[in-house]
C-alpha cells in the first residue's frame, strides 16, 4: 500500500482520538443528557465506568437511595410533591437504567421515557396506590372510600369499570350529585329521581314509554306539572282543563253508572279513543294494565 | 448510445443504491411497529461481522487465500457487503447523535457507493474483453478458466485501477471510523 495512504489515514485516526478527548459529547454521546446532568456533558466517566458502562451503583454515588424524591443530591428538601418520587425506596431492584435513559434530550418527551410498570413495586406498595398517588378531587371520586383497583388497573388510569352498585345507597339515590341533569325540553320539567326512567348501569334504553300510560296527543302535549301536580310522576291528574271539570265528570259517569272514574287512564288510555272497558258500575277493583 | 448507458449502468447502479435504503426503511419500520427497536441495537454486530467476512474477496484477490474462484468471491463480497451494510443501516437508524457513529455510517455509504461503481466498471471492462474471449474460445479454454481468466484482465484496466486507488482508501476510512465507533462502545456500554 502506498505510504501516503497510510499516513493519511495515521492522520485521521489521530484528529479523530482528539476530538473524541475534547468534545466527547459531540463525537460519542448518543444524545443530550437531561438538563439535569447538563454540567457532566464532558465528562463521561462521572456515570461511566470504562469498559463496563453506566451501572446503578455510580447513580447512587450521587443520588443516595434514602434521599431520592425527598431531598437533592445536595441536601435541599424537595418542595414538588405533585409527583411522589419517594416510592423509589419501594422499587424490588434497584436498577436505574430500568426507567431512566439520561441520553435522551434535555427536555425528556413522553415517548422517549421507559415506561414505568407498577411490578417494579414491591406487592405491598403495589396496593397501596395513595403511597404515591393523591386521590382525585373530582366529584366522581369525593364519595368513594373503594381501593382505585376496584375500577382501575395499575397500567392505566383509563378505562375504567365503574359499577354504581359499588355506592353507598344514600349516594347511589343522589344522581345528581355526580350527573347533571339533561338540558333538553323533557328533563327541564323533572326534578324526580332519575331511577324512575333510567337505570343505573346505563343512561339508555330509558323507561319513559307514556303512551302505554297515556297517549299524549295534539290536545294533551303540554307541560308534564300539568297533570303531574307533584314530583310524583306516578300521581297526576286530568282535572282542571276545559270539560275536565270534577263535577261534570262525576255526572257523566255516574250517568252510566260508573262509580270509580278517579284514575281515568284506568279506561281512557287515548283522548281520541273509546275507552279500553268500562268503568266499575259495582265498584270493582280493576288492574290498570 | 446515451439510452444504453442509462439502462445498462445509471439505472441498475441507482436501482441497487436505492434498494438498500427503502430495505433499511421498511426493517426500522417494521421494528418500530413491533416495538421491538432494541433489536436494530444489536444488528450492527451481525452487520459488521458480515461486511468484515465479505473481505474475504480481497484475501483472494491478494492470494492470501488461494481456494475458489474469484469471480464467485466476488459476488459473495457485493451481496454481503450489501446485507451487511443493510444491517448496519437499520442499526444506526434515523438518529442525529453521536458525531462518530455518523461519520462511520456515511463512509459506509460512500463506500457502498464505490463499490458499486466498481461492480458497473468492471462490468464494462468485461464487454470490451468480448472479443478476446471469443478469441480464447477458440483456443479451447474450459467455461471456467475462461471467467477466471477474464476477471484478472479486466482488473488490467486503467479505469479499473484507478477506481481501485479510490475504493481502498474509502475503505479504510470507513474502517478506522467504524472500529473508533466500536472502541468508544465497547469503552462506554454497559452490556449488562
Amino acid at each position: 500500500m502506498r505510504r501516503w495512504v497510510l499516513a493519511v489515514i495515521a492522520a485521521n485516526v489521530a484528529v479523530l482520538v482528539a476530538l473524541a478527548a475534547i468534545y466527547p459529547h459531540l463525537m460519542l454521546s448518543p444524545g443530550v443528557l437531561v438538563a439535569g446532568h447538563a454540567e457532566l456533558a464532558t465528562d463521561c466517566f462521572a456515570c461511566h465506568s470504562p469498559w463496563h458502562g453506566a451501572d446503578s451503583r455510580r447513580c447512587m454515588q450521587c443520588h443516595a437511595l434514602a434521599d431520592i424524591g425527598l431531598r437533592t443530591t445536595r441536601g435541599v428538601p424537595v418542595s414538588r410533591r405533585d409527583v411522589n418520587a419517594s416510592f423509589h425506596q419501594e422499587l424490588i431492584e434497584q436498577d436505574c437504567r430500568a426507567c431512566h435513559s439520561d441520553h435522551q434530550g434535555r427536555q425528556p418527551i413522553q415517548r422517549s421515557r421507559k415506561p414505568f410498570s407498577h411490578g417494579l413495586l414491591r406487592p405491598a406498595v403495589r396496593e397501596r396506590c395513595e403511597s404515591c398517588h393523591a386521590a382525585p378531587a373530582d366529584i366522581i371520586h369525593r364519595d368513594l372510600s373503594l381501593g382505585c383497583r376496584q375500577c382501575h388497573q395499575p397500567d392505566h388510569w383509563k378505562p375504567a369499570t365503574f359499577d354504581h352498585a359499588r355506592l353507598a345507597r344514600t349516594v347511589l339515590d343522589r344522581c345528581e350529585s355526580c350527573h347533571r341533569s339533561p338540558n333538553d325540553s323533557l328533563h327541564r320539567q323533572i326534578s324526580g329521581n332519575c331511577r324512575r326512567c333510567h337505570s343505573p348501569e346505563r343512561w339508555k334504553p330509558a323507561t319513559f314509554e307514556h303512551d302505554k300510560l297515556f297517549v299524549l296527543d295534539r290536545d294533551h302535549n303540554t307541560k308534564c306539572a300539568t297533570c303531574h301536580t307533584s314530583d310524583d310522576y306516578s300521581r297526576y291528574t286530568c282535572y282542571g282543563c276545559h270539560e275536565h271539570r270534577p263535577d261534570r265528570v262525576r255526572a257523566e259517569h255516574v250517568e252510566e253508572g260508573i262509580r270509580d272514574f278517579e284514575d281515568c287512564v284506568k279506561c281512557h288510555r287515548s283522548a281520541s279513543e273509546e275507552p279500553e272497558r268500562h268503568g266499575s258500575r259495582e265498584g270493582r277493583e280493576r288492574d290498570r294494565d | 448510445m446515451e439510452a444504453k448507458l442509462l439502462r445498462r449502468e445509471v439505472l441498475p447502479f441507482l436501482l441497487s443504491f436505492s434498494a438498500l435504503a427503502a430495505v433499511a426503511l421498511l426493517f426500522d419500520a417494521l421494528l418500530h411497529f413491533l416495538n421491538a427497536v432494541w433489536i436494530g441495537r444489536y444488528l450492527g454486530i451481525p452487520g459488521t461481522l458480515i461486511i468484515l467476512g465479505s473481505f474475504g474477496y480481497s484475501l483472494r484477490k491478494r492470494k492470501v487465500i488461494r481456494s475458489g474462484n474469484p469471480v464467485q468471491w466476488l459476488r459473495l463480497h457485493e451481496r454481503m457487503a450489501w446485507l451487511g451494510s443493510l444491517l448496519v443501516l437499520v442499526h444506526a437508524g434515523i438518529h442525529f447523535n453521536a458525531i462518530l457513529g455518523w461519520l462511520a455510517v456515511w463512509a459506509m455509504l460512500i463506500n457502498v457507493g464505490s463499490g458499486l461503481t466498481g461492480k458497473f466498471l468492471l462490468e464494462r471492462s468485461r464487454r470490451r474483453l468480448n472479443a478476446a474471449q471469443q478469441k480464447m474460445r477458440q483456443q479451447g479454454l474450459s467455461a471456467e478458466e475462461l471467467a477466471e481468466r477474464l476477471y484478472w484482465d479486466s482488473l488490467t484496466f486503467d479505469v479499473v485501477k484507478q477506481w481501485r486507488l479510490v475504493h481502498l482508501p474509502i475503505t479504510l476510512a470507513f474502517a478506522v471510523l467504524a472500529t473508533a465507533h466500536i472502541i468508544a462502545i465497547f469503552l462506554f456500554w454497559s452490556w449488562k
